[in-house]
């Protein structure tokens, strides 16, 4: 009789417990299915722009494969001629300046992060990089996107595009030039020593003699100017 | 009594494994709810960002043509020596113009904003100036200058004693002159309407032009440029 009882309790148990299951899966699976029917057409556009996303990416993988061999034509036109090769050095030269090329040598790390109390701006981090350039920062980039002439920080609120990709806190911004110099940045009253009084904002500055900054991914190919002299 | 008990142990054992595969399907379909920065877009940001990728896709696509165009070049041109070396010199010309060595000219806007004589607007700031530019960029202007000062990769704009402005380490004064190369309807459009740049000046009290051209001409930047630190 005893065990008959501990039975009925136990499939009792098992029979609750698999009800509580079921129902949850099947409110869930409602739920799921009922914002995915209402969001269809998000869905298409979803995938549209993944397409891109992803077209986008090889198409710029193959220019980076063409610009490789291109690069192997110039080095082979000029190898035999002072001339042109100084012509060479001087683009070599100016690509490193543009940001077409990665380069390293001796800068700081900022790191800026929100916190519970404020939130970091793309005018934040905008006024960050003109002071750097102020100081004299020769190459700088946002969690290794490079930043070049045509790289625009603001678009609104507290997520920065830069080439596509969508780049929140925390930022981290690498910068090369004389490492006392941009240090200076944290100096009373600098834009980083008012994120972090004012603001509350985390701010970390540290000084290296390897950094290493990627070059730009994205496109550079002007239209509207040329030229006059 | 015993086959009793296999009977329950078996039922106990099928009711087991159902939960268990239920709850499995649950995390799952959790875990698949979970959020990556495209899937919680809405339609509207979907439409923009759809937009935003067409647009870089295409102009990703004439970056591709054109330096398909010039390796055709190099690789017809081989042979001849005097050929290749015009090559170099446009290369190198085109090097120059990224740098902002060249003087410039194409369609685009001119702004200009001055001071006011009010005492209860403070004078245009260097930030002002410095989200001017930035807006400026993210509409594609390929030159821009304040005052003919060109604004190249390494200029900054600062305020000195909080009251002059500086760019490329030289005094400007107001009236300011904004030029900019690129599509005159998107440099205008980016600085004009609902939360406009521009519109705010404007709304300040700020005397505020802004005017299409198509024949703007932007000033090389007149120092060298050059680097002591990147390797």
């Amino acid at each position: 009789m005893t065990n008959k009882k501990t039975i009925s309790l136990v499939f009792g148990i098992m029979c609750f417990a698999l009800t509580v299951g079921i129902c949850i899966q099947a409110k869930t699976v409602k739920k799921s299915s009922l914002v995915v029917s209402q969001n269809y057409e998000e869905n298409n556009l979803r995938a549209e722009v993944l397409k891109y996303k992803e077209r986008y990416d090889n198409l710029l993988k193959e220019t980076e494969r063409i610009e490789n061999e291109l690069q192997l034509e110039i080095e082979k036109a000029t190898s035999n001629n002072s001339e042109l090769e100084e012509a060479k050095n001087q683009i070599n030269d100016g690509n490193k300046i543009i940001g077409l090329t990665e380069v390293s040598g001796s800068g700081v790390v900022i790191r800026v992060e929100d916190s519970d109390i404020d939130l970091v701006h793309d005018i934040d981090i905008l006024k960050i990089v003109n002071e750097l350039k102020n100081a004299g920062a020769e190459a700088i980039s946002i969690n290794e996107q490079r930043i070049i002439l045509t790289t625009p920080i603001i678009c609104g609120g507290n997520i920065i595009t830069i080439n596509g990709e969508k780049i929140g806190s925390p930022f981290e911004i690498k910068a090369i030039g004389l490492p006392e110099t941009l240090a200076n940045l944290s100096r009373p009253g600098g834009v980083l020593n008012n994120l972090e009084d004012e603001r509350k904002i985390k701010v970390s500055i540290k000084k290296s003699n390897d950094i290493t900054i990627p070059k730009y991914s994205g496109v550079l190919n002007f239209k509207y100017l040329s030229s006059t002299n | 009594m015993k086959k009793g008990k296999i009977t329950v142990i078996i039922t106990i054992a099928i009711a087991c494994f159902a939960l268990a595969t239920v709850m499995c399907m649950q995390f799952k379909i959790v875990k698949e709810t979970d959020i990556t920065s495209i899937e919680t877009m809405r339609e509207e940001e979907l439409r923009t960002e759809l937009a935003n990728w067409k647009q870089m896709y295409k102009e990703a696509e004439e970056q591709y043509k054109e330096k398909e165009s010039r390796l055709k070049e190099y690789k017809e041109k081989q042979q001849s020596s005097e050929e290749t070396s015009k090559l170099i010199e446009k290369e190198l010309g085109q090097t120059n113009m990224y740098l902002g060595k060249t003087n410039v000219q194409g369609p685009g806007i001119q702004i200009k904003i001055e001071d006011t004589n009010s005492d209860e607007i403070k004078p245009i700031s260097a930030e002002d100036l410095l989200v001017i530019v930035d807006y400026l960029k993210l509409a594609g202007a390929e030159a821009i200058s304040i005052n003919e000062k060109r604004i190249i990769n390494m200029s900054d704009i600062v305020y000195i004693n909080n009251s002059i402005i500086y760019v490329n380490q030289e005094r400007i004064l107001s009236p300011y002159v904004i030029k900019a190369i690129g599509d005159p309807t998107n440099l205008e459009s980016t600085l004009l309407g609902n939360g406009g740049y521009i519109e705010l000046l404007r709304n300040i009290g700020f005397e505020a032009d802004i005017e299409k051209d198509n024949k703007i001409a932007i000033p090389k930047y007149n120092k060298d440029i050059g680097y002591k630190y990147i390797k």
